[in-house]
């Protein structure tokens, strides 16, 4: 018995170290995890400044470009024609931004405490409810659509990545507002989404609203324009 | 004596050194940290029962603490959570043991 007493001590010293050693890791652990969070948190704000000031950039270059562009025709001579034909593509491939009277489309989620908490998503704006009311805003008649400030180009993708809207690779925020220089209100009220959401106000509590608009500014798509691959049928490329 | 001697001698070397875990094993430690709380105090039961036999002690801490470690391992790698399992099991005899020692000393 007396034999083994120096080795009782040893684990007994084992233990005395595993138990201190376990409490400072788990400590470590927990703190290791918490700033991660934090972090991630931070990333994703800075990026999402950076991309920010990205598209006030490219929207301001844009116009300088524009600008140059309408100088240059002026002391070059070049056609007249073909500068005002250059400006209206521009205005169709919503490159720059653009005013005039139109519809304010606003849409949002329901409270929360208006939702039945069974049916967590009938309570909330969806991608294709976005999709269906640009579509219809198109239809009565739209020129120029953003949401959000987020100019509907030809390229433009309105979806969902997971509960959030992204449209033109930027996520939205509800409430959602929806510009659109040109469409008419009678028409886009007649529409079948318009309905549906004037229904859909009293029974899931989403917020809806169309007014008309004097004056509405949509911005110019920020994003990239330029198609590089693909070149029209017949003239090779 | 000299065990209780080298329980703290073992928890200020630890404090010393600062010796630190990876995160991935820490779990397997905190549950080879839980058996051996559970040896210690089945020990201590046995001492005042005197039953107690070093051998034995020594034996059952160690294979305690390797055997839940192990445990966790396993479950790791079959995709099960055996974590808890370990926890509940050993927590129960902690409660056990320290029921048993609470008779003993107070003689409830």
């Amino acid at each position: 018995m007396k034999a083994t007493r120096p080795a009782l001590a040893g684990v007994l010293a084992l233990l005395g170290f595993l138990l201190v050693t376990t409490a400072n890791s788990a400590r470590a652990d927990k703190r290791a995890a918490e700033p991660r969070k934090a972090q991630l948190v931070r990333i994703i704000e800075t990026r999402r400044s950076q991309v920010g000031d990205l598209d006030a950039a490219v929207a301001k270059l844009r116009g300088q470009v524009g600008a140059a562009e309408r100088k240059a025709a002026r002391a070059t001579q070049i056609d007249a024609a073909e500068a005002a034909a250059a400006e209206k593509l521009a205005v169709q491939a919503g490159t720059v931004a653009v005013r005039g009277r139109g519809l304010r489309v606003r849409l949002a989620d329901a409270p929360k405490s208006a939702r039945s908490p069974d049916d967590e998503n009938a309570g909330r704006i969806h991608d294709v409810d976005v999709q269906l009311v640009v579509n219809a805003l198109f239809s009565a008649g739209a020129e120029a659509i953003a949401i959000n400030g987020n100019r509907v180009v030809a390229t433009t993708a309105i979806r969902a990545a997971g509960d959030t809207l992204v449209v033109n690779f930027r996520p939205l925020r509800p409430p959602y507002r929806i510009d659109a220089i040109g469409a008419d209100f009678t028409r886009f009220d007649r529409s079948e989404i318009a309905q549906r959401f004037h229904r859909w106000t009293t029974t899931f509590g989403l917020s809806y609203s169309a007014r008309r608009q004097d004056s509405l500014t949509v911005p110019a798509f920020a994003g990239r324009v330029a198609i590089a691959t693909a070149a029209p049928e017949g003239q090779g490329g | 004596m000299l065990a209780f001697l080298g329980l703290i001698i073992g928890a200020v070397v630890a404090l010393l050194l600062r010796p630190t875990v990876p995160q991935e094993f820490s779990r397997y430690l905190a549950m080879a940290v839980i058996a051996a709380i559970d040896s210690s105090l089945g020990g201590t039961r046995a001492y005042l029962e005197r039953t107690f036999n070093d051998r034995v002690f020594v034996l059952a801490f160690l294979s305690n603490a390797a055997v839940a470690a192990l445990l966790v391992w396993i479950g790791d790698h079959l995709g099960v959570d055996l974590t808890t399992a370990v926890a509940v099991v050993f927590g129960v005899r902690i409660f056990q043991n320290l029921a048993a020692l609470r008779r003993r000393v107070f003689g409830g």
